[in-house]
């Protein structure tokens, strides 16, 4: 196979393996709806605060395109919501209060009502597109779609642990979204998996080193994105929660999470709703001291309350961020008029998976060159897929920001024309 | 957020932990005259390093040692005072200071240093280095290769062409030796050399091809003369490599892609 060759990375420590059954449910008495970080959300709010809401009811719906919506996490009571200026979703929180779950209508005769049933039900945001990473437009046909029944990210937990029980609804999840594409399905599974081949659905073994498990690489290598043929990637366990919605009409209300990070007493795997409050599920868990909470894998991970709306890890790392005073002159040393440039090594090649030549695509990302960031690759890659870069050089500022910044300059220019 | 270990003092770090078996062993023949060289080449390269860290905020970088190393290694031995300190000046201003310090740098300085001196003071003779400082390249090699801050591909490109060379009976016998030691210091350098894995190839065999037709057409000099002209002009030609290996890498691509 091609690129086989080329696929390179890191062993990194695995989440602890758990028998399916005995995973743990825990479920917070507070979640949240929140922004991932760099994503606008300008919404209309549909309940108030004190509101009583059901589990998977909408809440917000996007001002652009009214008819994605946003679906409470849990059903409780609407404790508060929070909206930036513009009306971006800054988070509304929810305290959890009885058992009722909001059943969406099932009627997907045709692609229209399939498209405005996962929008409606608060899947469509699982979704994300590439080249620049949001959520997908309404009508937006892609040209492939990635789904990520691996993970290699350090402690992640096994996509196909999260899918075992739940063939059947993994497969009607592949067929609905089939329906969303003329092009073709890319099924991205661990290189021991002994998945049966699905119809119509290409299959990838991806080694078992990071990053050949990020969805960029296997995009970049496979079906690479465009600005006029977009790309989705999508979590394996997102499709089956499609096919559960599409069987049942209910979103089912928890996902398989890993609890990872040198400040634990141990590694955890558990089921909890999205959004949940990271302080109620580490409880328990975390050795005497300070300790930062990050939702995310350690390597990204964003010090916050709340399990972002695509992590399916939290990190718990031990000490808090404090200041050190350094003397002028060891400053002077240390800190530079320009930052310090990256140098070649063999980490560096591995770190962008072996395909891509990363000094040059690092070069055009410092050095602001969109044209040959583009000719390398930069389309289908995304922060994520650039941040074990970062972790192995310690580049300052980091490559991952540098090509966020260098697409969100693509898509403004794009926006022009 | 956690960060990982490879920046840029790292590397350097790495890569005089690499090179010390070549240090101490030609220390080790050297003697007094040796060390003393190397004091000066180290004075002069921190002296530039630290007058560009207080003028133009430019952190100073481990890399000085190296190439004060190299220097003092390779350059001319009948060099006064006045000339080696000129050369070094040079070579660490001109390749790597003013281009914003190492990892920013497009030649080696040391191999700047090194032909700016061959080819400034031409009368002065080469050293003859011992033949154990040139074993002593091979667990260097090895140890920066295992660390990752030695380019690979350019080695075995490298050690390919001088085994087609050996093979076709040319005669590079006998500047294998300073061949091999100057691959180690100064082509297998991470910065200036190709940083693809093709490009890291074709800079190993344009480097040994080079000096494969120095041995044989070059005559009245010394191996180290060839080896430096060699390592220079296969620093230069390393972007344009590097170039062509992207660009045949995207030809492959589309046409695997459509």
């Amino acid at each position: 196979m091609f690129g086989q060759r080329n696929a390179s990375g890191f062993r990194f420590p695995t989440a602890p393996v758990a028998v399916a059954e005995n995973v743990a449910v825990v479920l917070t008495d507070e979640a949240a709806i929140t922004s991932m970080p760099g994503e606008e959300l300008r919404v209309e709010p549909l309940v108030a605060e004190d509101d009583l809401v059901a589990q998977g009811q909408p809440v917000f719906r996007l001002r652009a395109q009214p008819r994605i919506a946003l679906t409470a996490p849990i059903s409780g009571r609407v404790a508060r919501i929070e909206l930036t200026p513009g009306r971006k979703l800054s988070q509304l929180v929810l305290f959890r209060e009885g058992e009722e779950r909001y059943s969406h209508t099932r009627q997907t005769r045709n692609e229209v009502e399939l498209r405005s049933l996962l929008q409606g039900a608060g899947w469509w945001r699982t979704l994300r597109s590439r080249p620049f990473g949001r959520m997908p437009a309404v009508d937006e046909r892609p040209a492939a779609i990635f789904i990520m029944a691996t993970d290699t990210r350090p402690a992640a937990p096994d996509p196909q642990m999260a899918l075992a029980g739940r063939e059947d609804d993994f497969a009607a999840g592949l067929k609905a979204l089939s329906r969303l594409t003329s092009g073709t399905l890319w099924l991205c599974l661990p290189a021991s998996a002994g998945q049966a081949a699905a119809e119509g659905v290409r299959q990838i073994r991806c080694a078992r080193l990071h990053p050949q498990g990020l969805a960029g690489i296997q995009i970049h290598h496979w079906h690479p994105a465009r600005i006029d043929a977009p790309v989705w990637d999508i979590h394996a366990e997102d499709v089956a929660d499609l096919g559960t919605l599409l069987t049942t009409g209910l979103l089912p209300d928890t996902r398989l999470i890993s609890i990872s990070g040198e400040a634990l007493q141990e590694q955890r795997l558990l089921r909890c709703s999205p959004g949940s409050d990271l302080r109620a599920l580490v409880h328990g868990l975390v050795r005497p001291g300070p300790h930062q909470l990050l939702t995310g894998p350690a390597l990204q991970g964003q010090a916050t309350h709340w399990l972002g709306a695509r992590d399916r890890q939290v990190s718990v790392l031990p000490g808090a961020a404090t200041a050190t005073h350094r003397h002028w002159f060891s400053a002077a040393l240390r800190r530079a008029a320009r930052p310090l440039p990256v140098i070649p090594t063999a980490a560096l090649n591995q770190a962008v998976g072996g395909d891509i030549p990363g000094v040059a695509l690092i070069r055009a990302l410092a050095s602001g060159d969109s044209e040959t960031a583009v000719r390398l690759g930069a389309l289908s890659l995304l922060e994520e897929d650039l941040v074990l870069t970062d972790y192995i050089t310690g580049a300052q500022p980091a490559v991952s920001w540098q090509l966020r910044a260098m697409l969100d300059g693509i898509e403004a220019e794009e926006a022009l024309t | 957020m956690i960060r990982g270990i490879w920046d840029r003092e790292m590397v350097a770090l790495m890569l005089l932990a690499a090179v010390m078996p070549m240090a101490l062993i030609w220390l080790w023949y050297g003697g007094t005259a040796a060390l003393s060289r190397l004091l000066l080449t180290l004075l002069v390269a921190g002296i530039w390093h630290l007058l560009f860290m207080l003028i133009r905020a430019q952190p100073p970088s481990f890399a000085g040692a190296l190439t004060a190393l190299a220097v003092a290694m390779l350059a001319p031995v009948e060099l006064n005072l006045f000339q080696l300190v000129l050369g070094i000046s040079f070579g660490v201003v001109m390749a790597e200071l003013v281009m914003g310090g190492w990892g920013r740098n497009v030649l080696n300085p040391a191999t700047v240093t090194l032909a700016f001196l061959g080819f400034g003071f031409p009368a002065a003779a080469w050293p003859d280095l011992p033949l154990p400082v040139a074993w002593a390249a091979i667990p260097a090699a090895l140890m920066g290769m295992l660390a990752g801050v030695i380019p690979v591909h350019i080695l075995l490109a490298g050690l390919l062409t001088a085994a087609l060379a050996l093979g076709a009976g040319l005669p590079v016998e006998p500047i294998l030796p300073v061949a091999g030691l100057v691959l180690v210091l100064l082509v297998a350098d991470p910065v200036a050399s190709a940083s693809t894995r093709a490009g890291g190839w074709m800079n190993g065999q344009l480097y040994g091809a080079l000096m494969t037709l120095f041995a044989m057409y070059w005559e009245q000099t010394s191996p180290v003369q060839m080896a430096v002209s060699a390592a220079l002009l296969a620093s230069l030609a390393a972007p344009i490599l590097d170039e062509i290996a992207i660009a045949t890498w995207l030809q492959r691509r589309r046409g695997r892609l459509g």
